[in-house]
């Protein structure tokens, strides 16, 4: 067990966001978070990293070092992407040869060419800027680490790349994963585990195994897993637009 | 070879910036004409010629007193300049991080904005007398509101996305205000860091010629006494061209080689 969540709840401003959670990530495990949006998610993921406290509930936690890959590429706009990628090294301490040699490494590992490394984030296109950050993420050699619906503003032909290029590192480097998305088709693609959050100031909803591995599932079983799942009465509320709109 | 690809890149980088100077010196040259038309419409006793005052200007440099006078008033104004950078930077950050103290701290910037400079130099004077002290002081004075908003604006505005990405790697609080904080500072504390050196010169000249302590301000005293009116407009020009190079020579290439980051994000066309 490298993480667990136990009790976990929170509010703002006296409003409940949710309760009592119970989450656990297991060495090697990729466990997609799901739920409507406005439920939670994004907090669930940022007490896991330690971002925010709990008000409620505990977090322990069994590694040594995490990394987040957020929404935004969030890289430093004054930085160079090669400093950019190295930038949780040089927080960590590392020295500037082992950092340039694991930026390079890392940028080549998400695709990003070497002669890209020197420019400024502005000169970067959209998607160069999110492998950056997955780069910057696997760069601390993390033992978990924690998207936060890292892939919802690329376009669909790049987001399979890039979701590819996640699950490739995974099995590489065997970090385990929180990803939160509200993407189902993009979570049973990702993932080992899938985690339902409910709207409204619930718990988890779910919590079910993911037929075969990320990376050797086809298209046809993830379509099929998709919509077998759709009709269930515990996603259903992923799919309830009119439900959101009255709470 | 890099550090030949650098040096190369410096050059080029210095040679843009002595060249974009021509635009300046247009404008400049502008000004020259609408002066020389005031001066053949007036004549030389009230306003000399820009070719008489650049006579009187290159005689008087190479008088001693003048040189002596130029070095007090540089100093004076540097230091009042390094004083009312460093405070108001300081407190400003320190107000930008906490708003208990940006609720304290700005009505005190307030009321030191509402007295008017020349109040400052009439208590400088009674407590400094006479001496360079007078006006540092009425420099640190006049100009500290500036650094002090610059400094709260940039801090208060820095990116807490950013922020957050920095602590999920760990960073520690003196990292994350170098590499997140005082970047965008940064883009906040240079206007306000001319309009600081341009102020500094001004004052200090006005707070010695009402003080009555020496420097440029002490020459321009003398220069009016005597109805000397190409000597007055010479040291005027002689303060602009010192107001000048601080901004030109001092302040904006030491800006343009911090802030090379957002040069690169400017599309072709609208590069300075």
């Amino acid at each position: 067990m490298k993480l667990a969540l136990e009790g976990v709840g929170h509010s703002f401003l006296g409003r409940a966001v949710f309760e009592n959670i119970d989450l656990s990530l297991h060495a090697g495990e990729v466990v997609a978070l799901i739920g409507p949006s406005g439920c939670g998610k994004t907090t669930v993921l940022q007490i896991a990293a330690g971002l925010i406290e709990p008000l409620r509930g505990r977090v322990r936690r069994a590694y040594r070092r995490h990394a987040v890959v957020f929404q935004e590429p969030r890289l430093l706009p004054w930085m160079t992407a090669r400093d950019n990628i190295a930038y949780g090294l040089r927080a960590a301490g590392a020295a500037r040869g082992l950092r340039n040699e694991a930026a390079e490494r890392r940028a080549a590992e998400v695709g990003l060419h070497l002669r890209d490394l020197d420019k400024y984030p502005a000169e970067l296109s959209g998607g160069m800027r999110q492998r950056a950050a997955v780069a910057r993420s696997l760069a601390v050699d993390p033992d978990i680490v924690f998207f936060d619906e890292p892939f919802t503003a690329v376009d669909v032909g790049l987001k399979r790349v890039l979701q590819d290029l996640v699950i490739e590192a995974a099995v590489r480097d065997q970090f385990s994963a929180l990803f939160v998305t509200h993407d189902l088709s993009e979570a049973v693609r990702v993932a080992h585990r899938l985690v339902v959050l409910a709207g409204g100031s619930g718990g988890l909803l779910a919590d079910r195994p993911i037929e075969g591995r990320p990376g050797t599932r086809s298209d046809r079983e993830i379509f099929a897993i998709v919509e077998a799942w759709s009709q269930d009465a515990e996603f259903r509320e992923l799919f309830d637009g009119a439900r959101e709109s009255v709470s | 070879m890099k550090a030949l690809a650098q040096r190369f890149a410096f050059i080029g980088w210095a040679a843009r910036y002595v060249w974009s100077a021509w635009a300046g010196a247009a404008g400049l040259f502008c000004l020259a004409a609408a002066w020389q038309a005031g001066h053949e419409f007036y004549g030389s006793f009230i306003l000399p010629s820009p070719l008489e005052t650049l006579q009187t200007l290159s005689v008087i440099i190479h008088e001693p007193a003048f040189v002596q006078a130029a070095k007090e008033t540089a100093e004076r104004s540097l230091a009042g300049f390094l004083l009312a950078v460093g405070f108001g930077t300081t407190a400003g950050a320190i107000a930008g991080y906490s708003f208990a103290a940006m609720r304290l701290m700005r009505p005190i910037v307030t009321v030191i904005l509402g007295v008017p400079p020349i109040a400052w130099i009439v208590l400088a004077l009674i407590w400094f007398g006479s001496t360079g002290g007078s006006a540092v002081m009425t420099v640190v004075v006049a100009a500290l509101p500036i650094s002090f908003a610059g400094g709260l604006e940039g801090v208060a505005t820095r990116d807490r996305a950013l922020d957050a990405m920095a602590r999920s790697f760990g960073a520690g609080g003196w990292m994350r205000f170098r590499t997140v904080t005082l970047p965008h500072l940064i883009s906040y504390l240079f206007p306000a860091w001319t309009t600081t050196a341009g102020t500094a010169w001004k004052i200090t000249v006005m707070a010695e010629l009402l003080s009555n302590s020496g420097g440029i301000g002490g020459e321009l005293a003398t220069a009016r006494a005597l109805f000397d009116i190409p000597r007055v407009m010479a040291l005027i020009v002689a303060v602009v061209v010192f107001a000048l190079v601080t901004e030109y020579v001092l302040l904006q290439p030491l800006r343009d080689r911090l802030e090379r980051w957002r040069e690169a994000g400017l599309p072709w066309g609208i590069k300075r």
